[in-house]
């Protein structure tokens, strides 16, 4: 058992779905780069070396939306509007105000992340089509006020924009200016990859999967969101001011819906959330941009105007029916393609577990002394319209110890459990832990305080591997957010998350699935690996919704003696379960609910005989509380 | 001065009832598919450059619009099942994409048959009005009588008929809407079918007065969609209410204000709202879908 632990370069940690998976890949794919944008000035022809600049500058809006779509899951059809903020300003303080070239740059690029911020505020809360429609609504916004303005030089724009000089050297021609560009856009790339890869992008990634268990992490969606957009926006306003610069006039239609189209259409084919698929993808449509107004005008006699729209639907259409991934998936089927007709090694031999071994328990919190009131909840009714779903419950849960919530279906158990969790806020009542009030929040901030949950229904990272999973679960122990993310400065902390991952995973015997996608393990060990999770974000108090559903026997007693040692060692267990007997043996008190009402409380030994539990629990037939009741007692 | 008002209140609503019915059209598809469909402005484009180029052509003016909704119903219905239906994992995010980039391929397709000319259909027949010194045009009385009838009818049609509520009842409860006797493809179909009537029926009535252009769909539909967001995308009735009054706006800030403001104002009523109010002039908003 000595594998595991070994930390190995943080790049392993990636989903396996992505091609360029490594640190290893964005440094090879950086230097091709750069030797690639070396030498096309000096081959390529003059029309291609314009058409080569544009894609260059356009790569950058690409990159930005790429991420809005990959990592916040929303799609923004006004990536223009925030390119056209970023070129009017720049163009604007460039020839009204002669400020110097890198503050205008500056300023421009911070503009566009304004409005970006302003927009993102009320916007990102919603989930949906919406952030789609207000960007779309905002590039048409922004559109008008630079044609109607005189401030924006109306139709005519702002124009009369010099050349940029870098340390000396003016930057006259496209080959010059292609060289401009490029160090940009490759520092780009890094900052976004390495944002895909930091403990921020993964959260991202995370929430595309099961919003509920990440947010059960403490990860707060609405704020990354939001700085995911003002970032995409950044991106953008780049892009404007290269954009000014090449052009030298900046006019209303820049910051139009075609051109946002086209951003669009870049990330489509690109791949959706893939950094390399936008450049790629501002190329092709460049260049296929160029093609089609060539060719289409030869092929239907009489065609004029922007033709070229035709090849864009056409594409468009062809690609996300045939090829929903774009590039990056052509590239993966290419590659694996290639791998399994060249005879590698064999696999590795699969980590042979050692059952019997004692293995450590995961570290947990433990901020009370046992015995004192970790959780309280006070009052809590629950009504949806007329039904009551709970009614003025009590519970004190001390620190230390395992409660049990049982109660017959629909008594009011999930509710309770979702109140708790945070999923849910309660009519009235309230919820304490650790002295403050969770009941109403968002689920990570109880999470942030120490509370994390599993899922009956499991709630998996399904686009990462197993350790991936647990990982996620170390996200609460981070620090490291965007900026840190982007720059890479946090290979020290993603190490060492990287160990407890594995240290948790061999505790529950599944570090023979470590690197399997967690999506294809059979159903028990999705649930255990769900455990394990949650223990990485060392909670004070762990609740567990339905956990022995679907375990079989021997995982049942695996996973009951689990929670034993943890409960020893200082951990706080709420468990909602079906199975009585289970329960009954493991919790150390149990909470009947019935119809909404808390009906007992108590040590298990008393719950069980109460009257009230036995006529409305386990039915009022004699003869079936008998039958359960010996049953009971060959379990305990 | 009130003259002036009222007058801009006329063109203001003519305008408005066409946002309205593409409005109607777009909350057909989305209650069933929960698609927003992008290319809903098109549908009106593709019937009015049609129809203009039949009666060019030489057909009556009444068979042309027949022919013309009716062709353009067919491209909607080869739309859903062509495209729309073949996409696995149609989440909101791709059905945005896919229909935009519908749009861009019936714009391009309207681009190289018909050119980049505005057309026009010839006016329906009728008397122009004139009352208290307002004139009203004849082809505005048939843009808000095509509302009316339209309009009204599709919307009496999802609330009222049984198979209309199993349909709107489709995209939540497959399996309830398949006991009244629709599948969901029929329903997909259905809606697809609704959408594109509506949209051939817009551009019948407008083009003889504003014109089709292969270009002009994407705003227009637009449009609609700003009264379908006024709508919370589910109430026909706040949506045509919504639709008019954004209509009326628009005519009131071109008239008093500055023409090239025009376009703007959906654009900005359609942020404030959803900063605001998601569910639009809905007053009793059932579930806002977050």
């Amino acid at each position: 058992m000595t594998d595991s632990t070994a930390p190995t370069f943080v790049g392993n940690l990636t989903p396996r779905k992505r091609f360029w998976a490594t640190n290893r890949g964005t440094l090879i794919g950086c230097a091709i780069l750069i030797v690639v944008a070396i030498i096309i000035p000096f081959t390529a022809s003059a029309s291609m070396m314009n058409v080569a600049v544009f894609a260059m500058i356009f790569a950058l809006p690409a990159i930005g939306l790429s991420l809005l779509m990959g990592l916040a899951g929303q799609v923004s059809l006004g990536q223009a509007a925030f390119f056209g903020i970023g070129a009017y300003t720049h163009a604007i303080l460039l020839t009204k105000y002669d400020v110097p070239g890198p503050i205008a740059a500056t300023i421009g690029v911070l503009a566009a992340m304004l409005v970006a911020l302003l927009v993102g505020l009320p916007l990102m809360r919603l989930r949906g089509h919406y952030l789609a429609l207000a960007t779309l609504g905002l590039g048409f916004i922004v559109m008008i006020t630079a044609r109607e303005w005189d401030f924006t030089g109306r139709t005519t724009g702002i124009y009369g924009i010099a050349r940029p000089e870098v340390f000396g050297i003016p930057i006259t021609n496209n080959g010059l200016f292609f060289w401009f560009v490029t160090p940009f856009v490759v520092l780009g790339i890094i900052l976004a990859l390495n944002l895909t890869h930091s403990r921020a992008g993964r959260a991202l990634s995370a929430v595309n999967d099961s919003e509920v268990a990440a947010e059960s992490l403490g990860v707060s969606t609405y704020a990354l969101r939001l700085k995911v957009l003002v970032l995409s926006a950044g991106f953008a306003g780049l892009g404007g001011v290269f954009y000014a610069y090449q052009v030298a006039i900046v006019s209303p239609q820049i910051a139009g819906f075609q051109v946002s189209v086209e951003f669009l259409l870049m990330v489509v084919i690109g791949g959706l959330g893939s950094v390399w698929g936008a450049l790629a993808g501002a190329f092709l449509i460049e260049f296929l941009g160029e093609g089609m107004s060539e060719l289409i005008p030869a092929l239907i006699p009489g065609a004029t105007g922007e033709v070229q729209l035709l090849g864009y639907g056409i594409v468009l259409v062809l690609v996300i029916l045939l090829l929903p991934g774009g590039l990056v998936q052509a590239t993966t089927a290419l590659w694996r393609w290639v791998k399994s007709k060249v005879p590698g090694k064999a696999a590795v031999g699969m980590t042979e577990v050692d059952d019997a071994a004692v293995v450590a328990l995961p570290r947990i919190s433990a901020p009370l002394a046992p015995g004192e009131p970790i959780l309280q909840v006070s009052g809590l009714t629950m009504r949806y319209g007329g039904v009551v779903a709970l009614d003025a419950v009590n519970l004190t849960v001390p620190a230390g110890t395992i409660l049990g919530l049982i109660g017959p279906n629909g008594a009011g158990k999930t509710t309770c459990f979702n109140i708790i969790s945070g999923t849910l806020a309660p009519t009235s009542g309230t919820v304490t832990f650790l002295g403050r009030t969770i009941s109403g929040r968002k689920p990570h901030v109880a999470a942030s305080h120490g509370l994390t949950r599993t899922f009956q229904n499991l709630q998996i990272f399904s686009s990462t591997d197993v350790v991936g999973n647990v990982y996620m679960g170390r996200y609460r122990q981070g620090r490291a957010g965007i900026l840190r993310g982007m720059l890479g400065l946090q290979a020290h902390e993603q190490r060492s998350n990287r160990g407890v991952a594995h240290d948790i995973l061999q505790s529950m015997n599944l570090t023979d699935v470590a690197h399997e996608e967690a999506g294809s393990l059979p159903f028990g060990r999705q649930r255990m690996m769900e455990v394990c999770r949650a223990l990485a974000a060392e909670p004070a108090l762990l609740l567990l919704d339905e956990p022995m559903a679907g375990l079989s026997g021997a995982e049942r007693d695996v996973l009951a003696e689990l929670l034993r040692r943890l409960r020893d060692a200082g951990l706080t267990i709420l468990l909602v379960e079906h199975d009585v007997a289970q329960v009954m043996s493991l919790a150390d008190h149990v909470a009947v609910l019935d119809d909404g009402v808390l009906i007992a409380h108590g040590e298990p030994e008393v719950v069980r005989n109460d009257p009230a539990v036995i006529a409305a629990y386990l039915g009022t037939d004699v003869d079936e509380v008998e039958t359960e009741l010996t049953d009971l007692e060959g379990h305990v | 001065m009130l003259i002036d008002f009222l007058q801009l209140t006329v063109a203001g609503l003519s305008q408005g009832s066409v946002y309205a019915l593409l409005a109607v059209g777009l909350i057909a598809v989305y209650t069933v598919r929960q698609v927003v469909n992008i290319a809903q402005g098109e549908f009106a484009m593709l019937a009015g450059i049609g129809g203009a180029w039949l009666t060019a052509a030489g057909m009556p003016l009444i068979v042309a619009i027949f022919v013309a909704i009716l062709s353009v119903t067919l491209v909607a219905i080869a739309v859903e099942r062509l495209i729309v239906a073949r996409v696995k994992n149609l989440t909101t995010l791709f059905s945005m994409i896919v229909t935009l980039s519908v749009s861009i391929l019936l714009q391009a397709i309207m681009l190289l048959i018909w050119g980049p000319e505005a057309r026009g259909l010839p006016r329906f027949p009728g008397e122009n009005l004139l009352i208290g010194g307002v004139s009203i045009r004849s082809q505005e009385l048939w843009m808000l009588g095509a509302l009316i009838v339209v309009g009204g009818g599709i919307m009496l049609f999802y609330e009222k008929t049984r198979f209309g509520k199993a349909l709107r009842a489709c995209a939540e409860q497959p399996i309830a809407a398949r006991i009244v006797g629709i599948s969901p493809v029929m329903a997909s179909v259905l809606a697809f079918a609704i959408a594109g009537f509506v949209g051939g029926v817009v551009g019948v009535v407008s083009s003889p007065i504003s014109l089709s252009i292969w270009s002009g769909g994407l705003l227009l539909g637009l449009k609609g969609f700003v009264a379908a967001i006024l709508g919370g995308f589910s109430s026909f009735r706040a949506a045509i209410v919504g639709a008019l009054l954004l209509g009326v706006i628009e005519a009131y800030v071109a008239g008093y204000v500055a023409s090239g403001l025009r376009d703007g104002v959906a654009f900005l009523i359609l942020i404030l709202v959803l900063t605001f109010r998601t569910q639009g002039l809905v007053l009793k908003p059932t579930a806002v879908r977050v």
